[in-house]
């Protein structure tokens, strides 16, 4: 029952991590009542995985033996660029916040194309959603038992906490100033797509597109994936028990590429803007 | 520099010819039950270098994850229900899998030799 509670909350963590953190961007730019696009697109993404879930559990063939896993793919890498455009955009956004806070944001509303958080509301619940959904059905199918019942309870008790943790990212980022929340939330984005990268990577690798390779190094005994920590950690930063060579690779060269033209700029603000300030330059 | 491009072609060539014999050839299909969260065999060997398909049947009612880190597939398979996946060719080496929602006891692994 611990188990269902665990994999129910594993499942759901980075779906709830992605709302919690483009609820909170919409709350701080002042956009509460663009919350809609975010509610709609994490309800499409729950009616997609519900539609594979069944899919799945009902047809088989060729199409489902292999769909789901073309799907996947396709889905991690949308994610990934969804993630990485709203990164950059939020910290070019995040350079001249402070003191003109009212403008900035109207230009930030107006510039910014709204439904794409919606989009990435989308893609973070479907991308596990379909296996949650089975899963569940199946302990349902198997629920004949109070113990039975219980593990459904368990399940649906997972989901629900990994909600409470979007909540709680919500709440907590409102507490941050609008450019720390922009800085800190761009710095998650970015090994949260670093890691999804690397995922797809791996994707690809199993579906034959890349060659298979031995894994580089094998930490199961010390951090399996598996457990809370692991698979937090895995959400978060993209950490691996047993990445391939190729999926290290990704990883890296995403955060250096990535990281360097987006947070490059960071950099080099306060510079350019103590020279605003000095009167300097414009 | 014609030397290195002429090497660098020959197994390029070579691969591109071969390549549609390798998907025209079946892949070789190899039966895996699971039942009360147990895998049958929990030890497959195969043929390093041949890619192959796995026929997972899950003849539990509850939902089983096909998943292996080695080998990067993870596969859900509803109660009741057979999947095929599709493994590349391996090269030699252990490749262990699990079933992620019994991990206790729904364990294996793929022996390419």
């Amino acid at each position: 029952m611990g188990g269902t509670f665990l994999i129910t909350l594993r499942e759901a963590f980075e779906a709830a991590l992605l709302l919690g953190v483009v609820y909170t961007y919409l709350d701080k730019i002042g956009a509460r009542r663009h919350f809609g696009w975010v509610t709609l697109g994490g309800a499409l993404g729950l009616a997609a995985s519900i539609v594979m879930g069944v899919a799945v559990a009902y047809f088989s063939g060729p199409l489902v033996d292999l769909g789901p896993d073309v799907i996947a793919a396709a889905v991690i890498f949308l994610a990934v660029i969804l993630l990485t455009w709203h990164a950059w955009w939020m910290q070019r956004h995040a350079r001249g916040i402070r003191g003109e806070v009212e403008r900035r944001i109207d230009q930030a509303r107006s510039t910014q194309r709204l439904w794409m958080v919606g989009l990435i509301a989308f893609t973070g619940v479907f991308r596990e959603g379909a296996e949650t959904v089975i899963f569940l059905w199946g302990l349902m199918a198997e629920a004949t038992s109070a113990a039975g019942w219980g593990s459904v309870a368990a399940g649906v008790a997972g989901v629900a906490s990994a909600g409470l943790l979007g909540w709680i990212i919500f709440c907590g980022g409102r507490r941050l100033s609008l450019g720390r929340f922009f800085t800190v939330t761009t710095v998650l984005l970015i090994f949260l797509a670093a890691g999804l990268f690397s995922t797809g990577i791996g994707r690809l690798q199993s579906l034959g597109v890349l060659p298979m390779m031995t894994p580089l190094w094998d930490t199961s005994w010390l951090l399996s994936d598996s457990s809370v920590v692991g698979s937090f950690l895995a959400g978060l930063l993209g950490y691996r028990e047993r990445p391939s060579p190729l999926e290290a690779a990704a990883h890296v060269a995403y955060l250096l590429v990535v990281g360097f033209v987006i947070l490059g700029g960071a950099w080099r603000r306060p510079h350019s803007a103590s020279a605003v300030r000095a009167g300097v330059s414009r | 520099m014609k030397g290195l491009a002429a090497t660098l072609a020959v197994p390029l060539f070579a691969g591109l010819a071969l390549a549609p014999v390798g998907v025209q050839a079946a892949d070789q299909e190899i039966p895996l039950t699971l039942e009360k969260n147990r895998f049958d065999p929990a030890e497959i060997k195969v043929k390093a270098g041949a890619p192959f398909v796995l026929v997972i049947t899950n003849k539990d009612k509850s939902a089983e994850e096909f998943e292996s880190k080695d080998l990067k597939i993870e596969k859900v398979i509803a109660g009741g229900k057979t999947v095929k996946v599709k493994v590349p060719a391996l090269k030699a080496g252990t490749y262990k899998f699990v079933g992620e929602y019994h991990e206790a006891t729904a364990q294996g692994r793929i022996i390419a030799e």
